[in-house]
């Protein structure tokens, strides 16, 4: 039993890598414009479908992991600029209605283009399963696991030692006054869009290759993302991360020890949970009242 | 004003049940079992200002409760339906303590988490029949008649111009007036005295109420109800209704069904001519993006220009 629980967990490591990365993107975003960005998870299926179609079609995977992301970060950039830009005048409710419908326009959009049928990734790099422990990883987890370290410490590196994500992190705390030293907010929004895509769409293409790509994934891993995200703190990249850990492994634990079913059941019990009992998540800060 | 708006509603449909084919007497079926939930929905949301992206979940209580009394304990609908509503009320009670705290963002997000939730135990109790859902639902009878295709478009619209008629009357009344000091501001309303927890709650109970009531309809005029018609994607079409038709709208909830609904059928004939490879639920691209446009064109509604006009 022992074996089999370490097994789940290390299952629930790589699934958890995975909402890390959209748990980020989705609090870019928040952090950014203070919008909760529901059509999250689709841009990890649009970069999921578009390496699989493309490496199904014959191109070499890194190619089109590379095509992949950056269909993604488009769709990001067409969104805000079709959607979010032109409803900035909007109240909360309303904004959260429009990203609703990006959600299932995009899905929609996905079973035009690619039909109902799963496609297949091929792994990045060959070989046989890594054992750690007794317990087996496949070797495309290690590439799951590489991209969240090198996304993380990417956004690390960029709000903490550049020029710009200062400038952000100042617009973040404080928009009006960030504004009158010249920092523009909406081109801020515009890529914090097509940053959060284009880390959602890396998510999807470096987990396809282990679940597989279908037109429907992007809402159970927006979900699982959303439920990340608000676990660690809705306005903490390293809540991200923390969040989407805790919440693949106990997904995984609870999917193996009980039935699969409950897993999403499982994930959304803990998000109202938090929801009720830490509202500002594990990691964040205290919520300000409007 | 409201009642007569539903009565005559209720006439035109008795009327067209008549001449009309079954199939759109079974849309028009559809149709009523819809906006009766949306006026529910257009009430917590419109006029409390509140959002809720899981109530199908509401609905399937309300399906699941009359399905499981009639098809396991032979009780009738009728009993089966009031049932349906009174679970979908104490689940909504429940669940209030926990969704009603937050606001916005975090609100939509607990609505629609417990809304997936739900569905997942509906998937997931065997005892529920599972995924695969109760078959042969007992229908409804009066006497020694049961209900056909035609019975169930007046029941439903019948149910629905009551709905509108109680739901008109509240939102005139002090219970009205104080949701929308709710909805223009919470910290406002209570400096007036309204207190703005309890009448959130009553009225998000009442929002399920509508739903279950709804929901047991559609048990037995379908006949199948399984986890699927009580999806994630139902509740974002609840959502389609209340912002087509305008949220802080009755009647807008009518109309929003019938365009949502409308929408589809229409979308099911075209689509295919205009793209034959085009296969599975397309109708969710235009579905999305005609939300989208109806917020950023015309964020109140198509009754809120006719309101406009009138005044």
């Amino acid at each position: 039993v022992i074996a089999q629980i370490w097994q789940y967990v290390l299952a629930g490591v790589v699934a958890g890598a995975i909402y890390a990365l959209i748990a980020a993107g989705f609090v870019l975003i928040y952090q950014v414009t203070g919008i909760i960005n529901f059509a999250q998870g689709e841009f990890a299926m649009i970069g999921a479908m578009t390496a699989s179609a493309l490496a199904t079609g014959g191109m070499p995977v890194l190619e089109a992991a590379g095509i992949a992301v950056l269909a993604a970060a488009v769709t990001g950039a067409l969104c805000y600029l079709l959607a979010i830009r032109p409803a900035r005048a909007a109240t909360g409710v309303t904004l959260i209605f429009i990203t609703l419908g990006l959600d299932v326009a995009l899905r929609g959009l996905a079973l035009f283009v690619w039909g109902t049928n799963p496609l297949s990734l091929p792994a990045f790099s060959g070989g046989s399963a890594i054992l750690i422990f007794g317990g087996a990883l496949p070797p495309q987890a290690l590439w799951v696991l590489l991209t969240d370290v090198v996304v993380f410490a990417a956004l690390y590196l960029f709000f903490r030692h550049t020029y710009a994500g200062t400038a952000v992190r100042a617009a973040v705390a404080n928009p009006p006054i960030a504004s009158t030293f010249g920092i523009p907010l909406r081109t801020f929004a515009f890529w914090s869009f097509v940053a959060a895509a284009a880390i959602g769409g890396l998510g999807g293409v470096v987990v396809a290759p282990i679940t597989s790509a279908t037109y429907d994934m992007g809402l159970t891993l927006g979900l699982a993302g959303f439920v990340a995200a608000v676990l660690g703190g809705l306005d903490s990249l390293p809540g991200a991360l923390v969040g989407g850990f805790a919440l693949g492994i106990v997904e995984k634990l609870a999917g193996g020890l009980f039935s699969t079913g409950w897993e999403q059941g499982v994930g959304f019990l803990i998000l109202v949970l938090v929801l009720v009992l830490r509202p500002q998540g594990l990691l964040g800060r205290a919520v300000r009242r409007a | 004003v409201y009642g007569r708006i539903g009565l005559v509603l209720l006439v035109i449909v008795a009327g067209l049940v008549r001449v009309l084919p079954s199939y759109y007497t079974g849309l028009l079926t559809q149709i009523g079992i819809y906006a009766l939930v949306t006026v529910g929905l257009n009430l917590f949301m419109g006029y409390a200002g509140q959002v809720s992206l899981g109530q199908a979940a509401f609905v399937g209580i309300g399906a699941y409760t009359s399905a499981m009394l009639a098809t396991k304990a032979h009780v009738t609908p009728w009993i089966g339906m009031v049932a349906g509503a009174i679970a979908a009320a104490l689940v909504a009670y429940v669940l209030s303590f926990v969704a009603l705290r937050l606001r916005e963002n975090l609100l939509a997000l607990a609505t629609l988490a417990l809304g997936i939730v739900i569905n997942v135990v509906f998937n997931e109790w065997e005892f529920l029949g599972g995924s695969s859902g109760i078959k042969d639902i007992p229908g409804f009878a009066l006497g020694t008649f049961t209900f056909d295709q035609r019975a169930y478009a007046i029941l439903a619209w019948a149910l629905l111009a009551l709905g509108i008629w109680f739901a008109g009357n509240l939102v005139r009344s002090t219970f009205g007036r104080s949701l929308i000091a709710i909805s223009a501001g919470e910290l406002g309303a209570e400096a007036l005295g309204v207190d703005a927890e309890r009448l959130k709650r009553q009225t998000f109970v009442l929002s399920a109420v509508y739903a279950g009531v709804a929901g047991a309809v559609y048990a037995s005029s379908f006949t199948y109800i399984d986890p699927t018609s009580f999806s994630f994607l139902l509740s974002v079409n609840f959502v389609l209704m209340s912002v087509i038709g305008g949220i802080r709208s009755l009647w807008g909830a009518v109309i929003g069904a019938a365009v949502v609904v409308a929408l589809g059928q229409f979308l099911q004939i075209a689509v295919p001519i205009v793209l034959p490879s085009a296969r599975g639920d397309f109708q969710q691209f235009f579905l999305g993006v005609i939300l989208i446009a109806m917020l950023i064109l015309l964020p109140r509604g198509i009754t809120s220009r006719i309101g406009e006009a009138r005044a």
